[in-house]
């Protein structure tokens, strides 16, 4: 059996080439995520390793509420210490150095005018005191000297080059306190490089860094050297016994594992969403396996008979389309793991395209990456190909004597049963997962979604012959017999038709959905922002949480006369009533003036220092009331009692989503020290015209070169692009399903086509010339596409809307569907079509007719 | 009846293979069929009639020499030319696979005619499928044809565009007696009958007495020729080369 398998491998050599392609693209972007992830968290672990070498204890305040899990990377938990707990620390016996250390947001304005850097959706911008313990500076001078007086900075090389400074220039820093004017002194470089991972820093004196970027007085931490001979925790130890409560001591160790281990945790969610288009390509894959297999057993029923004829058992039969599968699946797997470098290499420059910065140094292939790459390659390879394995089995010894066996078009209750089964359990899963109250939604929608789309694909047989006679009706007027004749041919085995399209529907499904759910959000965003925000300008920053705008902006806003109210919007992490959350902080008095967010209980201006508002629902959710005492932990103030003083209706402040709760400006200023405002909302006076109310904003932001002036129509834009880079990734990865699909159907292409040699030399006898050849192929092609594509938009849709209605909570007012994208979809699907169609159409069109003609 | 040639060959040779390969399918062979006649071609197998057929029709290259359909040089032509010739001035009649399974009876007589996006003659249409019998089997497609039926849809079919020649190579060779004497009655109507120009080959010297001349090929060379042929005289002429 075993030289029959290879017989059989070598004389189908293309087909299980674009089969093992399939496979291969899929294990080749699993293994590239998996190398880039890996990667990204070696790069991070090389730099805490840095940073901290030096560094055998840190003092730092306690954390104040537990803010490790996704989602919450780089929250501030944990108080400042007092500068005066330095020379506490120093005295310790055993410690031979100690210095406070301190890093918050500042961001240098380079000499042409711009910013430096961009800490919303980059590496962050950082600004901090130069430490002058060597040990504990991980940047070294290259030029210059450390900032001796409170105007003086020393910069990174990075910066220094892009900001066009050189040691002894003055330049612009933006800072909480607003922007400063300092001299550059110094240029740095962290060990070899320029600069940290594309990260910016400047550096002060420690008592400019505790003014500019936090409190007089105070540092994060305190960094501490041990005496020669003396191990970090003998140091942390003895240290420990001199703090007051509050604070605490780890080891130089236990702080890079901290540091790596916040890393990992925010790049898991990366891994994650990677992962996700990994199992889409495979799964695609998976049913062009099966599609392949499929066919070819049943090309090949009549030798299989034979061999059952001449004694091999059901058994070995099966196992010799096992085995092709297996070589198939280990040699693509194989390929496509030595793929997965060049992908990992790929992904990290499409995200560098799409605008997420991520440092990547050398590419880590782990064993992990290996042996999950090759197992998933092969047993995908292997569970797509049992199933015509077991029909292979199936085919009756008699068989070998009838004559030629097509692959029976038959549409098996059994199949049917079972696909309107998964169906209905699939949706059943999704709804429950969206709907339903459930520990793991996100695992039961996927499972959900998987589980529709297999069912879908399996009752595709059902509307193969319709769905593809009904496309294909205009064809006929259009294209004449050539048209009729791919009409006929898509229509001749529908479930041939119905599993090739499915790889496409899958791709299909999940663009169309995507392309719904993102219109439906920006069209939910902009409902909102027109029903409710009355303001008529925005100044943005661009940030979330970390750094922004200085506060002092808003307050010189508030003093131009053009303008009538102000409000600010600000960010912090909290843990609020058990739960890690970000809280929104707005001016109450100047908010009631620029955004009508329905409040139905209770007054905005109550938002004093102790104020909550809560949403509507959540207020129900959680049966709070006015008046109602909510627990809110801050990192530097600790748990304080906050009392509901409004209750809302809206789900997002002047386009800001998933709005739950939020405070009054008191609040901030109370319990977190060091805020900047992300965005700063502005009426106009009355009288004032847009354009004079502009240029009155703009005299004052033209200080502060991170301050984006937008009108309403501008903002709107503004936020509802901002979906737009993710979008595009998005876009690019299911790409990948795409371009496996196409695969799918040049292969079914080209098995029908040497299926169809003697029709198809006989078309050519009788008059048919090649241009109309590939075009009868092409055409078919074009069918199954917009077969598939339909039944993708389909399934998109109902995703679609499931979702959005599901997320009527979080704001999602209107359900939209696009209809023009839609139609794009459907177009390039189309294309697709006639992209898969390209190869199987020539070689069609090169037939020979004689040797077609006189093929047994 | 006109006498004018509706193709020709002229020293025409077909070489296969190369070195000690190398076959002679066809030897210089020049023979002209005229038009309005049927001509049966005969010889034992591997002599050269499908060949030479192939040739002629446009569906194969010769080696050196001519073929003409008319007065056309095939050896002019290039791929697409030679398919509009073959959809416009041949008609052929293959030993089996003569039809598109998608298609129905109709739609398989015209298709040369559509793949040229040209209208059917009705009334030409309406005497083929008459004289062919085929009228109330039109809807069905092939797999619901009997074997004698789907061979007279062939015949039909070569018949639909009014081609100047139609080539048929074993028509009734897959056929029982019966189904195949009405198949060579239909053919023979049409060249009497219908003023068509069939050229067929054939193993079965009845088959060939139903034509008007007989040419026997033997290693690729034309060997000898009959006219008004009986199954006798063909069988005695068949006997002289030893088939
Ligand atoms: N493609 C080919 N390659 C090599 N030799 C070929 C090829 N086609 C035909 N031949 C040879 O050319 C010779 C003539 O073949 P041809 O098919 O014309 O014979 P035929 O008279 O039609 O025979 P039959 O009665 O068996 O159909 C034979 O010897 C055959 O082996
Ligand atoms: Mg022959």
């Amino acid at each position: 059996m075993l030289r029959t398998t290879i017989r059989n491998l070598m004389a189908r050599k293309i087909r299980l080439v674009t089969t093992g392609i399939a496979v291969l693209l899929g294990v080749a972007f699993m293994s590239g995520s998996l190398t880039l992830t890996a990667t990204i968290t070696h790069t991070f672990d090389n730099l805490f390793v840095d940073v901290f070498a030096g560094t055998d204890a840190y003092v730092r305040g306690q954390e104040a509420f537990d803010a490790s899990g996704p989602g919450n990377f780089g929250a501030v938990t944990r108080p400042r210490v007092d500068a005066s707990l330095v020379s506490t620390v120093a005295a310790v016996p055993g410690v031979k150095a100690a210095e406070g250390n301190l890093t918050g947001y500042a961001q240098i304005v380079g000499k042409n005018g711009k910013a430096v850097g961009k800490p919303g959706n980059g590496p962050p911008t950082f600004g901090g005191n130069w430490p002058k313990v060597a040990a504990f500076n991980a940047y070294h001078l290259v030029a210059g000297h450390a900032p001796e007086a409170d105007d003086q900075i020393v910069i990174d090389a990075g910066s220094a080059d892009k900001g066009d400074y050189a040691a002894g220039d003055t330049a612009t820093v933006l800072t909480k306190a607003g922007p400063i004017q300092a001299q550059v002194v110094g240029v740095a470089k962290f060990g070899e490089v320029d600069s940290a991972l594309g990260s910016t820093f400047v550096f002060f004196t420690d008592r400019a860094a505790q003014r500019y970027l936090a409190t007089p007085g105070k540092y994060d931490g305190i960094s501490v050297v041990a005496e020669h001979g003396m191990s970090e925790s003998a140091v942390a130890e003895r240290i420990r016994a001199a703090l007051p409560t509050g604070t605490e001591v780890v080891t130089g160790a236990r702080m890079t594992k901290e540091n790596q281990d916040d890393v990992a945790q925010a790049l898991s969610f990366f891994g994650t969403f990677m992962n996700i288009f990994s199992i889409i390509a495979l799964f695609v894959g998976s049913f062009i396996i099966y599609n392949t297999f499929s066919i070819l057993v049943a090309q090949r029923s009549r030798e299989m008979a034979l061999l059952r004829a001449i004694g091999a058992s059901r058994r070995q039969v099966t196992n010799s389309v096992l085995l092709e599968a297996f070589v198939v699946g280990t040699l693509a797997a194989v390929l496509g793991l030595g793929a997965g470098i060049g992908v990992a290499a790929g992904l990290k420059a499409l995200l560098d395209v799409i605008g997420f910065d991520i440092p990547a140094t050398g590419m880590v292939l782990t064993g992990n990456t290996v042996i999950v790459s090759l197992v998933v390659g092969i047993v995908i390879s292997l569970v797509a190909a049992w199933f015509p394995a077991r029909r292979a089995a199936k085919v009756a010894p008699i068989a070998a004597m009838r004559d030629v066996a097509v692959e029976r078009a038959d549409r098996s209750r059994l199949r049917i049963g079972l696909g309107g089964l998964v169906t209905a359990l699939g949706v059943l899963a999704l709804l429950g997962g969206l709907f339903g109250d459930v520990s793991n939604p996100l695992r039961l929608v996927g499972l959900g979604a998987l589980l529709t789309m297999v069912g879908v694909a399996a009752l595709g047989v059902l509307f193969a012959r319709p769905a593809t006679r009904l496309l294909g009706a205009p064809l006929e007027r259009l294209r004449g017999v050539t048209g009729h004749l791919a009409r006929e041919n898509a229509m001749r085995n529908p479930r041939r038709t119905s599993t090739t399209a499915s790889a496409l529907m899958i791709g299909v499904a999940l663009v169309g959905f995507i392309t719904i759910f993102a219109s439906s959000a920006k069209a939910s965003l902009n409902k909102t922002f027109d029903d409710q925000f009355t303001g008529d300008f925005v100044v943005d920053s661009g940030t979330f949480g970390f750094g922004g705008l200085s506060p002092e902006l808003a307050t010189r806003l508030r003093d131009t006369p053009q303008v009538a109210a102000v409000s600010s919007h600000r960010i912090t992490s909290v843990e609020l009533d058990g739960a890690v959350t970000q809280l929104n902080g707005f001016d109450p008095v100047g908010l009631e003036r620029i955004a009508d967010i329905g409040i139905v209980q209770g007054k905005a201006a109550d938002l004093d220092a102790t104020g909550l508002a809560v949403q509507e629902k959540k207020a129900k959710d959680k049966h709070w009331t006015i008046g109602s005492k909510v627990p809110v932990t801050f990192a530097e103030t600790g748990t304080r009692e906050l009392t509901v003083r409004a209750i809302y209706r809206d789900h997002s402040v002047a386009g800001q989503p998933g709005l739950n709760e939020f405070v009054g400006l008191a609040v901030f200023e109370r319990n977190v020290p060091d805020a900047f405002d992300s965005q700063v909302y502005a009426t106009l006076a009355p009288g004032v015209s847009v354009t004079q109310g502009r240029a009155a904003i703009e005299a004052v932001t033209a200080n502060y070169p991170n301050a984006k002036v937008q009108d309403r129509e501008q903002y709107k834009k503004a936020q509802t692009a901002q979906i737009n880079p993710l979008l595009a990734l998005i876009y690019v990865l299911l790409l990948l399903a795409v371009i496996i699909a196409l695969l799918g159907i040049a292969n079914t292409l080209g098995l029908s086509i040497v299926e169809r040699t003697r029709e198809l030399g006989l078309l050519r006898a009788v008059g048919m010339t090649r241009r109309q050849m590939r075009s009868m192929i092409r055409w078919e092609s074009v069918l199954i596409a917009l077969f598939g594509t339909l039944g993708g938009l389909g399934v998109g849709l109902f995703f679609g809307w499931a979702l959005v209605h599901a997320l009527a909570d979080q704001g999602f007012n209107v359900f939209r569907i696009p209809v023009v994208s839609l139609a794009v979809i459907s177009i390039l699907a189309a294309l697709v079509g006639v992209v898969a169609a390209a190869v199987p159409a020539r070689r069609a069109a090169r037939l020979d007719v004689l040797r077609a003609i006189a093929t047994e | 009846m006109s006498t004018s040639t509706a193709a020709y060959t002229d020293k025409a040779r077909k070489v296969y293979g190369r070195g000690d390969t190398e076959v002679v399918a066809l030897d210089d062979v020049s023979i002209a069929f005229d038009a309005g006649q049927f001509t049966a071609i005969m010889g034992p197998s591997g002599s050269g009639k499908s060949t030479l057929m192939h040739c002629i029709a446009g569906l194969d290259e010769l080696t050196s020499g001519r073929a003409f359909i008319g007065d056309v040089d095939l050896s002019t032509l290039d791929d697409k030319a030679l398919t509009l010739i073959r959809r416009e001035k041949i008609g052929f009649i293959f030993q089996a696979f003569n039809l598109v399974p998608t298609l129905t009876a109709l739609e398989n007589i015209t298709l040369p005619l559509a793949l040229a996006g040209a209208d059917p003659d009705q009334q030409w249409l309406d005497t083929v499928v008459g004289t062919v019998g085929l009228a109330d089997r039109l809807r069905h497609r092939p797999s619901e044809l009997s074997g004698g039926q789907q061979q007279r849809v062939a015949v039909a079919r070569a018949l639909a565009s009014r081609p100047e020649i139609v080539f048929a190579d074993e028509p009734t060779g897959n056929l029982d007696s019966r189904a195949g004497t009405e198949i060579l009655a239909f053919m023979q109507k049409a060249v009497v009958e219908l003023e068509q120009t069939i050229v067929m080959v054939t193993h079965d010297p009845v088959s060939a007495s139903y034509a008007s001349r007989v040419i026997f090929l033997n290693d690729g060379r034309v060997v000898s020729e009959l006219t008004d042929p009986t199954p006798e005289s063909v069988l005695d002429r068949m006997k002289q080369f030893g088939e």
